[in-house]
């Protein structure tokens, strides 16, 4: 079938697979940032943690997706077959950028300022939310947005757990061996990833200003 | 300057005896070349033939492995840069020759026979013995609590059993649809669609009850799973044969008694136990072809 006859067919669905794309993406980026940066914190204030975390991050990015399902599907809670199992996946996999650039931002931050902070009679949490976070804000948003492009490309392959997304029309190409269903799933997400690089662009851009 | 002249004189001998080795030897030892579609079973049996023509024939045999597919071999076997390879007879007459497929495995043997004969100067050669079918499965302990044999016997239960399926068996007009009609199957939750490697996992795991897999996968027998036989006859046959180019067997007739010989000797049992030799115990498929011909006398 040719591509855009196939892609005019399939409208409906290929807006609703985005959809869902674009919510696992969500819930994975949303529970990555959540630990990735306070747990990125946490290893600047301590230094023998450093190794571990960020040994075992470089350790999950390297699992291929598939393994790493099959290693879930017995995992209570976190585990089985769906959606969840593939936000975790996602989340694991969008960690080590987060984790990475969080603690170089914050560890990068010039000792000589925070040392006329504590002069000044900061608090360390005062300390955290107005001079390191603000600080090391353009390193940290530059990790997040490579997770996120990650996440996206990464996305497709949760339809091999059952959980849907753009993913559903590749591995239906591949088993029907149809290029134009293939590419019905892969330029979307194509597209998706540009489309938030930009949006990213503009943001660092902003904070820049 | 006389010893230059010897040299060299040395030197021409020397390549031209060469030349007259590699002539003779080319012209003594002849190849087959034996091709292989890119999945494990596949593999197996591209060595199990490689190895039956080493052992009962003079010929060499060079292996061109893991080609992308049905018709890559097919366009091989026509341009004659390939001389034989195991395909199945279903897919021989759905995907090479664009026929619809009938659920009588003598039927479906016949017309690609003569098909590939008429239309390509194709051998043909008598089935190997196995099935390589879609296949509905279930787990050991669930079918014999509940003494499952047919997918008749699951048809009363489906409801509210929960299914798996791969994208392959979903989207095939000899899998899921034809299937639900055929044994009236229905399922009260949708089927869950994933990647068929994992499906057998969560089979295990028990996050579902019934799924479809291939009925020569290894993964069956060693997670104790069970295949449900399939009563009504739904599945199309896929028996595996050998197909050879007619030109490479008028060169070697003695290409036939050495291949016929495999006809009718790899069950699916053997075929599902050698393929999870590869697949789950990572052995070599040279080694496991080599055992399995030597066990069998062949």
């Amino acid at each position: 079938m040719n591509f855009w006859n196939f892609v005019l067919a399939h409208r409906a669905e290929i807006f609703s697979r985005t959809v869902e794309h674009l919510l696992l993406v969500a819930a994975a980026m949303f529970a990555a940032v959540l630990i990735g940066i306070p747990l990125g914190i946490a290893l600047v204030r301590r230094h023998n943690l450093r190794r571990w975390v960020l040994g075992a991050a470089n350790v999950i990015q390297t699992i291929p997706s598939l393994a790493l399902f099959g290693f879930l599907i017995p995992v209570p809670f976190l585990g089985g077959i769906g959606a969840r199992t593939a936000i975790v996946a996602l989340a694991l996999y969008a960690l080590l950028p987060i984790l990475q650039n969080t603690y170089t931002g914050i560890a990068g931050v010039d000792p000589a300022v925070l040392e006329s902070a504590r002069g000044m009679g900061m608090t360390p949490a005062q300390i955290l939310w107005d001079v390191e976070l603000p600080l090391s804000m353009g390193v940290i948003l530059a990790g997040v947005r490579v997770a996120m492009v990650i996440c996206i490309g990464v996305a497709t392959i949760a339809a091999a757990i059952g959980a849907g997304g753009l993913g559903v029309f590749i591995f239906r190409g591949v088993a029907m061996v149809s290029n134009a269903v293939i590419l019905a799933g892969a330029i979307p997400a194509a597209l998706l990833a540009l489309a938030v690089d930009f949006l990213f662009g503009l943001l660092e851009k902003k904070l820049a200003r | 300057m006389a010893a230059y002249l010897t040299r060299r004189n040395a030197l021409t001998l020397l390549g031209g005896t060469f030349a007259g080795l590699i002539g003779c030897r080319h012209s003594r030892q002849s190849k087959v070349v034996v091709g292989s579609k890119n999945f494990t079973e596949q593999i197996i049996l591209a060595e199990l033939l490689a190895q039956q023509i080493e052992t009962h024939t003079m010929l060499l045999v060079d292996r061109r492995l893991n080609l992308g597919g049905t018709l890559i071999c097919q366009q091989a076997l026509l341009a004659g840069q390939m001389d034989l390879y195991a395909e199945y007879t279903g897919t021989a007459l759905t995907a090479v020759l664009g026929q619809p497929s009938s659920h009588d495995a003598e039927t479906v043997y016949r017309a690609v026979h003569d098909a590939y004969r008429d239309r390509f100067g194709f051998d043909v050669g008598p089935p190997l013995g196995f099935n390589n079918t879609f296949a509905i499965v279930v787990r050991g302990e669930d079918a014999e609590k509940l003494r499952l044999q047919t997918i008749s016997d699951l048809a009363p239960l489906a409801p509210h059993w929960r299914a798996g399926f791969g994208y392959e068996f979903m989207e095939r007009s000899d899998g899921y649809r034809g299937l639900s009609l055929a044994y009236g199957l229905t399922f009260t939750a949708a089927p869950s669609i994933m990647d068929l490697g994992l499906l057998y996992r969560a089979l295990k795991e028990r996050k579902v009850d019934v799924v479809a897999g291939n009925s020569t996968d290894g993964l069956i027998a060693a997670l104790g799973m069970v295949i449900l036989e399939d009563d009504r006859h739904y599945f199309p046959p896929y028996q595996a044969v050998t197909v050879i180019r007619g030109g490479a067997l008028q060169a070697h007739p003695e290409l036939r008694a050495a291949l016929d010989a495999l006809g009718g000797k790899i069950s699916d049992a053997d075929m599902r136990q050698m393929n999870y030799a590869v697949d789950g115990d990572q052995r070599d498929p040279a080694a496991i072809a080599r055992e399995f011909l030597r066990a069998r006398n062949l």
